[in-house]
């Protein structure tokens, strides 16, 4: 097991470092550079400003000799400076992430709990009523666009009913502490949260009651019903342990991905969090910031992926074994 | 065969249905120059006219006065526009990657499979907003964005479908009869792995247009298409005085993607019958 | 009558606010949008920082909102007779934020050295002096070149603070350790900085002037939502909302809130003017007509009305109204949509599509280039916009990479200053915004433009740039919008937050709250 996390980690190192390679290349064939937007806020410049402006922030030098630099530091665990902010990138992405995770791990749980429980219930009563119900609604989240969602949310839960705040992380200036202060950040995460999950929801709700009746056809979970076990045994020890594990798979996937969606989520609910300082900090070219926010991201999505093997280890019997 | 296709297809319900949605969304798109003579950015009325006040403008208008209704119809040409052309870029890179990987496998299969993995380790939508940013927003870079974000899943597809079909008798039969790498690929087991990627384009063009809509609503849409991921982002700011603005384009992207689901669903019954039977 | 009427009452509240007593104590809650990159006024010249910061740094003077010079670090100065030499005597007592005393020292290395290097605007205002001197610790003089009309007009905290001498000289400017916690001469100190969250600015109890400034401290909200900005304003959070804090179709009803009050003051320093550059280097724009066409074929009005709340006004012509040596005498472009064909076709337009370029600062830009897409597309003009972002729009107008552009820039009070540099052909150059970007070239505007800079009595510059804005408005060298209107707004019992033509770039010295009626 340890050799197989070690050499995971390895593969994931040198896939961050293609990333952000690719990235780099990526951003800087952008047009317009960080030192033109920041001339741009001043009001005025001309040529000579400008040029000391790249001179600062080394942006004269060639575009490789820019990457070696850039590389080196990151090996050093150095992400740069954002040259907007002015600010090491780690301590502004670092503020931001707390408030995307506890978004984005909070929507998550919401989803493979209830997806995979909704799953569970329609396999359970295939073609009843709740069946159909419950796969008609999950066939309309998964159809439904996350921000529209989200603005419906808004409108009929803050607008109309006033029953949670709208926008933001908690109520601005409040002055809450400890608990209050969690109560506060709870009633602001309801919306943002529910929406960034009903679409992840209606994806391990299809997937886990398509597997749940898959597996209940095969032949061990035959014989164990002729071997006259209890029903519920069977439906806990033998087909949800093994229905799961497409799920896993699939949510380690997704994990990750969520951080996409944040964007959207974070934009309607001006949520403070990563996914929005990748957007300002794209639309300002802070090359160093945006590449930050890329590192982390997909360093998430990689530390996702290996839990899921990990995890998929554990749950599958045959693997562990071998 | 067709006739076969036909019925599976129809025994689905929701397939049916779907099917019956989605060729109304074709046909006002196609017919919206004719329903709505004037563009759908011309200013027609006040600003912020409520639906159902004028029967000229049955769901009122935006906030400089356009009309709504006819920024659905146009924009329904453009999320299908979107939806199919970016599905078959991305089944052009896709299938090709997946197929060379499958078939080869070894030291090809892993460096594409690396290839693709830098693809999905970096969100799709950040990885789809950079794109869009870099290449300014028209209509061609978004159509090469999704596409991008898109074709890994039909890689890893066409790669699992070959990777099992070229142990098969007949394709090692036509390995030994003499025929050319290309010629197996292209004649041999291609053809056999038309079903689960044609379900899985009918989904992919879903995706496509929710992803499209994604990229509109945060201002990156193509500023000289009316499109129903711009109308709402640009209703935003304004929900608290005018619900209609973002509800009714958000039905239509609803309904749309809605009706590929259950086409996909039906697809899937009709093509892949042994898979139906299991309930997938 | 009723302008007397109104004069009458403006004069009854001057003398009320004149007599009623400002309250000590209290916090003023104000967003601040976008978070300023930095404080340190010196190095950073952009909206946010000059509000935050036009408080911890002062300059010479301030302005009233006729443009007047007010005293504010020099307590009176004097202009010699040819123009030439300009003495100010600076106040007693002054102490930086950190107890140093303030002397002319600071003044001469501010200008001269510091902002010399790292201010791009004051940089060419600079040009025209000759040297910068301290006969004593309380003297500062200025010898010029030439004379040079607006020069007075410079000595405004955002285009030359004071910055301090003891903690600058001889560092690296850009790196110093103290451009985190700025010292200024200001009313307010700083004191704390969370970022992306608020700022914290207290009460600086060793003013220089005698009993301000009354608040106890600024408490600056870091909002990067405009909905939620305006949710902020109606829970009460903030107090005071400026210009642009939230989007234009929200003005009316936030403005209509009980104890809300509304201002368009404090801008007449900057005077926001709106245009699309057109670049009179390419077909269809070199033609004068074309240009003429663009110009009527526009509904100004309706865009005000629509887009921006019905605040400001429509633009008669390159200089704005509150600019000094303003004329409205000048050739009208109403709506006109028969004329502007009529000019298309007397030229011959052959309906060539033209690409637009709108400014990417948000909805209200985005939907203004839609109209007007629209209104030209009416009169026959098919218009493609090219959606970009912040960088993208510079890159493009610095490389002159377009047909037309929506902008929108400051005019600093004087034409001299805010307005020639955009139409006078020796400032055609690539790699800057603020130049001559449209290209255009008229040897009988540069002359007048270099005449009326130089000439010394303020007729002589009148007749001057009367004359020019005549010729510019025949000519539309750049397709005038709008003077944007950027309210200030506010809980009433907030007073006296406007004093000056920056508005609250200026400081909340003056600034007290009233218990709420």
């Amino acid at each position: 097991m340890v050799r197989f996390i070690i050499s995971r980690l390895i593969k994931a190192a040198i896939l961050l470092l293609a990333i952000l390679t690719l990235n780099f290349l990526l951003i800087h064939a952008a047009p317009g550079d960080p030192a033109a937007v920041m001339a741009g806020e001043a009001g005025a410049a001309d040529e000579e400003f400008i040029r000391q402006l790249r001179e600062r922030f080394g942006l004269d030098k060639p575009l490789i000799t820019q990457l070696g630099i850039y590389l080196g530091g990151v090996l050093q665990g150095d992400l740069g400076f954002s040259y907007r902010q002015q600010v090491p990138v780690a301590d502004l992405i670092f503020d931001r992430l707390p408030a995307t995770l506890l978004l984005t791990m909070t929507a998550f749980v919401i989803a493979l709990t209830l997806g995979t429980l909704a799953g569970v219930l329609a396999s359970a009563r295939v073609g009843k009523w709740s069946d159909t119900f419950i796969s008609t609604a999950a066939l309309l989240f998964y159809a439904t666009p996350l921000f529209w969602v989200a603005l419906m949310a808004v409108l009929v839960f803050s607008v109309h009913l006033n029953w949670l705040p709208a926008f933001g992380f908690e109520t601005v200036g409040s002055g809450y502490t400890g608990f209050d202060r969690a109560l506060d950040v709870a009633r602001h995460l309801v919306l943002p949260a529910v929406t960034l999950g009903l679409f992840f929801m209606a994806v391990y709700m299809r997937m886990t009651r398509a597997s749940m009746l898959e597996v209940s056809q095969l032949d061990f979970v035959k014989t164990a019903r002729a071997k006259g076990l209890k029903n519920s045994i069977i439906q806990r020890r033998h087909i949800f342990r093994n229905a799961m594990l497409p799920v896993v798979t699939l949510a380690g996937l997704q994990a990750g991905q969520l951080v996409g969606g944040a964007v959207l989520t974070e934009t309607v609910f001006a949520w403070p969090g990563i996914g929005r300082l990748m957007f300002e900090a794209l639309q300002q070219r802070d090359y160093n910031l945006l590449l930050g926010v890329f590192f982390v991201s997909a360093a998430m999505v990689l530390l996702f992926n290996l839990i899921t093997d990990i995890l998929y280890r554990v749950v599958d019997p045959r693997i562990r074994v071998a | 065969m067709m006739g076969d296709f036909w019925k599976r297809f129809s025994r689905n319900r929701g397939a049916v249905i779907g099917l019956f949605i989605l060729l109304l969304v074709v046909v006002v798109a196609a017919i919206a120059p004719l329903l709505f003579p004037d563009s759908p950015w011309r200013m027609v009325q006040r600003p912020f006219l409520p639906p159902f006040e004028m029967s000229e403008y049955p769901l009122g208008t935006d906030t400089i006065g356009r009309n709504v209704i006819s920024g659905l119809a146009y924009g329904a040409q453009v999320s299908l526009l979107v939806g199919l052309v970016s599905t078959v870029v991305s089944l052009l890179i896709g299938i090709p990657i997946g197929a060379l990987a499958g078939y080869f496998g070894g030291f090809v299969d892993d460096a594409l499979m690396r290839f693709t993995e830098l693809f999905q380790t970096v969100p799709n939508f950040a990885l789809a907003i950079v794109l869009v940013a870099i290449f300014e927003p028209s209509i061609y870079s978004i159509i090469a964005a999704i596409a991008i974000v898109s074709w890994p899943p039909v890689a890893r597809l066409v790669r699992g479908e070959f990777l099992s079909l070229r142990q098969r008798e007949y394709v090692e039969a036509a390995t030994l009869s003499g025929q050319s790498h290309a010629a197996i690929i292209w004649r041999q087991i291609l053809p056999n792995t038309l079903s689960p990627i044609i379900v899985l384009a009918s989904l992919m063009v879903a995706t496509a247009i929710l992803l499209e809509s994604s990229l509109s609503f945060l201002g990156l849409g193509d500023p000289n298409l009316m499109s129903w991921g711009y109308m709402i982002g640009a209703a935003r700011t304004v929900i608290r005085q005018a619900w209609w603005l973002s509800f009714f384009p958000g039905v239509a992207i609803l309904l749309t993607v809605l009706a590929l689901n259950l086409i996909g669903e039906g697809l899937n019954d009709a093509l892949n019958p042994r898979l139906a039977r299991k309930g997938k | 009558m009723k302008t007397r009427l109104a004069l009458l009452a403006a004069a009854l509240m001057l003398s009320t606010s004149a007599f009623a007593q400002p309250v000590e104590g209290g916090r003023a809650n104000v967003v601040i949008q976008p978070e300023p990159p930095s404080l340190m006024m010196g190095l950073v010249q952009n909206g946010p920082t000059q509000m935050v910061a036009g408080n911890i740094y002062e300059s010479l003077l301030r302005y009233d909102e006729n443009l007047e010079p007010m005293p504010q670090l020099a307590t009176d100065w004097e202009i010699s007779e040819d123009g030439l030499t300009y003495t100010f005597h600076l106040a007693e007592g002054v102490k930086w934020h950190d107890g140093e005393d303030f002397t002319s020292e600071d003044v001469v290395f501010s200008v001269d050295v510091f902002l010399r290097e790292t201010h791009a605007r004051l940089r060419q205002s600079l040009e025209h002096v000759e040297s910068v001197e301290a006969p004593d610790d309380h003297t500062v003089v200025f010898t010029l070149k030439q004379p040079f009309g607006p020069f007075i007009g410079i000595f405004e905290a955002g285009t030359m603070p004071m910055i301090p001498k003891h903690i600058y000289e001889g560092t690296d400017f850009a790196n110093n350790e103290m451009n985190n916690t700025p010292i200024g001469t200001g009313p307010f100190k700083f004191e704390e900085w969370e970022r992306g969250s608020h700022i914290l600015l207290t009460k600086n109890e060793d003013y220089y002037e005698e009993g301000k400034p009354y608040l106890d401290e600024i408490y600056w909200h870091v909002i990067p939502d405009a909905a939620a900005r305006a949710v902020a304003y109606e829970n009460g959070v903030v107090d005071i909302l400026p210009g642009g804090s939230v989007e234009n179709f929200d003005v009316e009803r936030i403005a209509n809130l009980e104890n809300s009050c509304i201002t368009e003051k404090g801008w007449e320093y900057f005077a926001p003017h709106s245009w699309m550059w057109l670049n009179n280097r390419e077909a269809p724009f070199d033609d004068a007509r074309f240009r003429q066409a663009v110009m009527y074929a526009m509904d100004r009005e309706f865009a005000r009305d629509a887009l921006w709340a019905g605040l400001g006004q429509v633009a008669t012509g390159p200089v704005a109204s509150s600019t000094r040596f303003y004329t409205d005498d000048v050739t009208q472009y109403t709506y006109d949509p028969a004329k502007a064909e009529a000019l298309l076709e007397e030229m011959g337009y052959d309906g060539e599509p033209v690409r637009l370029l709108p400014l990417p600062y948000g909805e209200t830009w985005q939907r203004w280039a839609e109209a007007v897409k629209q209104n030209l597309e009416e009169v026959g003009i098919p218009v493609e916009i090219v959606s970009t972002d912040v960088a993208g729009w510079n890159q493009r107008l610095a490389e002159w990479d377009y047909d037309m552009a929506f902008t929108y820039v400051y005019q600093y009070g004087d034409p001299a200053l805010g307005v020639s540099r955009n139409y006078v052909s020796t400032n055609i150059a690539k790699g800057s915004q603020w130049n001559n970007v449209e290209g255009y070239e008229n040897e009988e505007v540069d002359r007048i433009f270099d005449e009326a800079a130089v000439a010394v009595t303020p007729e002589e510059r009148q007749e001057l740039y009367t004359e020019v804005q005549k010729i510019l408005v025949d000519e539309v060298p750049v397709a005038w919008m709008l003077e944007l209107g950027f309210p200030t707004i506010h809980r009433c019992n907030i007073k006296d937050l406007v004093t000056s033509a920056i508005g609250l770039n200026d400081g909340f010295k003056n600034a007290y709250i009233e218990e709420a009626e």
